[in-house]
């Protein structure tokens, strides 16, 4: 249709004869064209994929086989080290960990020995080293980040603080500051094994961890005045025994909702501040809707408003950490 | 056309041979390196009438060309003749649309548009729409007007349109050999292109490619083609006239003519003959060459005086001050140039084949291949500059909105 005058129809023109034409109205010629035309059509797109084939096998061979690499690429001198981290570890920490000799090359390195070197520590969960040629060696560290800390006796007797994280591998903790370690309770009731040069992790951290986050977040008031938590009937009644500074002993279910037993022991920690001529000794919040609570020389009462603690210093109730 | 080197065939499908060149186009400048030649069998009056004969004939003169060049063509530029191709002229006019009457593309692309908007009878093709000048408020403009300022804007068209089958059989003779025809051009464009100067054309010239089964014609004004036409007549019926005049075989007429025939007559003496062969072989006969003379010389007379006719008032001597040039096999019958002086009234010369053309193809019969070739590769330029001026994908979809 033209768009000037829509009652006149274009004129055709030649172009729009079509240009195919029957397979036997070709010459011998015209048809050796055509299969000519076809190879060299497939000639490129073959040479094409095999250039493509060739260049991800090239890729995947010096990925996997660093000898395979040109020796001026071998012999780059390594110059930097990059630290990638989102945790607390710093450049000086990972030079001494992975103690590179002063001169190497990057296809010098061993990177699944430096890895295995970083990993070692404790405090690193995830370690990527990846060469950046032509001379830079870039690690990327992913941390953990303790929730308790554990007091041991070295080889020498002496004590020792290390810290556990939330899946229980067990560090020594390097770059944390102390007043947040300062404020983390003290573990135990735990039986610490070592493997090597290195404590085994520990077992059920998962619910403790969880709450102690927990009180951490929604309770601060609560878990600042916690001094050490104990895993001791974790295994067998399915309980967290905390100690508070004061030496109220609390029992956590660990199979219960955190949230809600936190609430219950807040209503009667404030209940038995207002009878301060009594003492709290212990509290299960593991028993279900109703809380034993026991006051110093009383035998424990339900319901805690029923309860009037005495102010009784309690005993500790850790009077020790395990020593292995 | 790109930058990279492209191998361009042109090919002229004649009447009594097939010519095929190779150019070697690198954007810049076109060489021409491969030359074939076949004698023409299945095409009568530019007309394929033998498809397997003549596919056989252009097939075996592109193979030539080939090996000649050694490279192969990519596409390939196509000469067109035959007495099916006919033109008209269109023209059109539109007030200019600015406030400031400053005429831009849009203007010109909508007067182009609506001059070229004729409708042809069933079974028709434009072969070629030729621009005539833009005239802005009655003013020639040799070049574009764009830009320049006037309230009416005037464009006009020569359009050249022939019978679908017969461009059709001509295409599908060249797809036979896997080739893509990429331009289609009239003969006497490609000739006429050839074998006269820029300044010629400005000055108005007429070029006539004589041929062996047809007359190509194309009258030039103001610097561009102006009229073309075809005559289904050439130099085969100059052979044929002599075959029945003299009682002769159509080869024995073709060698007479080509020894004897004159497009004008010069004999006086009736009693001078000349030999058939003049070898003395048996059978070899004499002729009076004054009867020759005569025969050729009438059917020239008519053939240049049936242009004439053709041309009408398109066609005057204060028109065609350059005169008028002559080309293609038939041409190079003796006295042809006198002739055409007297009927057009005006000076006539044979062309000539500028002297950068190699010596093997400096011959007015390969003048339509080599034209082919030029104009075929200029006018691809013209195209692709006017594509680029008109700008990219934002300005086609501009144009969308604006035409929705």
């Amino acid at each position: 249709m033209n768009p000037l005058n829509p009652t006149l129809t274009p004129a055709r023109h030649w172009k729009d004869i079509p240009q195919q034409v029957r397979h036997r109205a070709m010459s011998s010629e015209g048809r050796r064209r055509v299969v000519f035309g076809g190879l060299k059509t497939a000639g490129i797109v073959g040479a094409l994929a095999l250039l493509a084939w060739g260049g991800l096998e090239l890729a995947s061979a010096f990925q996997d086989d660093p000898k395979k690499m040109p020796e001026v690429v071998k012999a780059a001198a390594m110059k930097d080290l990059v630290l990638v981290t989102d945790g607390v570890l710093d450049q000086a920490w990972l030079a001494r960990t992975l103690a590179l000799p002063k001169v190497t090359s990057l296809m010098e390195l061993d990177l699944f020995q430096l890895r295995a070197r970083l990993l070692a520590s404790g405090q690193v969960r995830a370690a990527t080293l990846t060469r950046n040629f032509p001379a830079t060696l870039a690690v990327t560290l992913a941390e953990r980040t303790p929730v308790a800390r554990l007091q041991v006796e070295d080889k020498a007797g002496a004590p020792q603080t290390l810290f556990v994280a939330r899946d229980g591998v067990v560090f020594e903790g390097t770059g944390f500051d102390p007043k947040m370690t300062d404020t983390l309770p003290w573990l135990a009731g735990v039986k610490l094994a070592r493997q090597g040069g290195a404590f085994l992790p520990v077992a059920g951290m998962e619910p403790v961890a969880e709450l102690l986050a927990k009180a951490k977040l929604e309770a601060e008031h609560l878990y600042a005045n916690w001094r050490v938590v104990s895993l001791a009937r974790l295994e067998s009644d399915g309980e967290i025994e905390v100690g508070t500074k004061d030496g109220t002993k609390i029992t956590f279910g660990a199979t219960e909702d955190f949230f809600r037993q936190l609430a219950n022991l807040d209503a009667i920690l404030d209940a038995a501040r207002a009878q301060p001529d009594k003492a709290l000794r212990e509290i299960n919040l593991a028993v279900g809707g109703q809380v034993p609570v026991a006051f110093d020389g009383l035998t424990a009462q339900t319901p805690p408003a029923a309860a009037r603690p005495a102010p009784v210093s309690a005993p500790p109730l850790f009077t020790g950490f395990p020593n292995h | 056309m790109s930058s990279r080197t492209t191998f361009i065939g042109a090919v002229e499908i004649g009447t009594s041979k097939i010519t095929a060149l190779v150019g070697e186009y690198n954007g810049r400048e076109l060489a021409i390196i491969g030359h074939g030649e076949c004698s023409s069998r299945g095409v009568i009056k530019g007309a394929v009438v033998d498809y397997k004969a003549a596919s056989e004939c252009t097939h075996s003169a592109l193979e030539q060309a080939e090996r000649d060049a050694g490279e192969r063509i990519e596409m390939v530029f196509l000469a067109q003749t035959g007495g099916h191709l006919e033109g008209f002229y269109n023209e059109a006019s539109l007030n200019v649309k600015a406030a400031d009457n400053m005429i831009d593309a849009d203007d010109i692309r909508t007067v182009s548009d609506l001059a070229k908007s004729k409708e042809l009878p069933a079974g028709r093709m434009v072969v070629h729409n030729i621009r005539r000048p833009f005239r802005v408020d009655g003013r020639l403009i040799p070049g574009t007007p764009e830009n320049l300022v006037g309230q009416r804007l005037e464009v006009g068209y020569w359009t050249v349109h022939g019978q679908e089958p017969r461009l059709a059989d001509n295409i599908h003779v060249i797809r036979g050999f896997n080739l893509e025809v990429r331009e289609l051009v009239l003969s006497s464009l490609a000739s006429g292109h050839m074998v006269t100067t820029a300044e010629e054309r400005q000055h108005g010239v007429l070029a006539i490619d004589l041929g062996a089964g047809t007359t190509d014609y194309v009258l030039y004004r103001d610097g561009s083609p102006h009229t073309t036409g075809v005559v289904p007549v050439g130099g085969s019926h100059l052979t044929n006239d002599l075959s029945i005049g003299l009682r002769l075989t159509e080869g024995q007429a073709e060698k007479l003519k080509l020894r004897f025939g004159r497009a004008n007559v010069q004999a006086r003496d009736k009693a001078d003959k000349v030999w058939l062969d003049g070898n003395f072989s048996i059978g070899d006969r004499q002729f009076p060459r004054q009867a020759i003379e005569q025969i050729t010389a009438a059917r020239t007379w008519e053939l240049l005086e049936v242009v004439k006719k053709k041309l009408g008032s398109a066609f005057s001597p204060e028109t065609c001050a350059a005169g008028v040039v002559l080309t293609g096999g038939t041409a190079k019958l003796a006295g042809i140039a006198e002739t055409a002086a007297k009927v057009f009234g005006v000076p006539a010369h044979l062309g000539e084949t500028p002297s950068w053309v190699a010596e093997n193809l400096r011959d007015p019969a390969n003048n339509t291949a080599l034209g082919l070739l030029y104009y075929g590769v200029s006018s691809q330029n013209e195209r692709a500059l006017s594509n680029r001026r008109r700008g990219g994908f934002l300005s086609n979809v501009k144009r969308l909105f604006a035409s929705s």
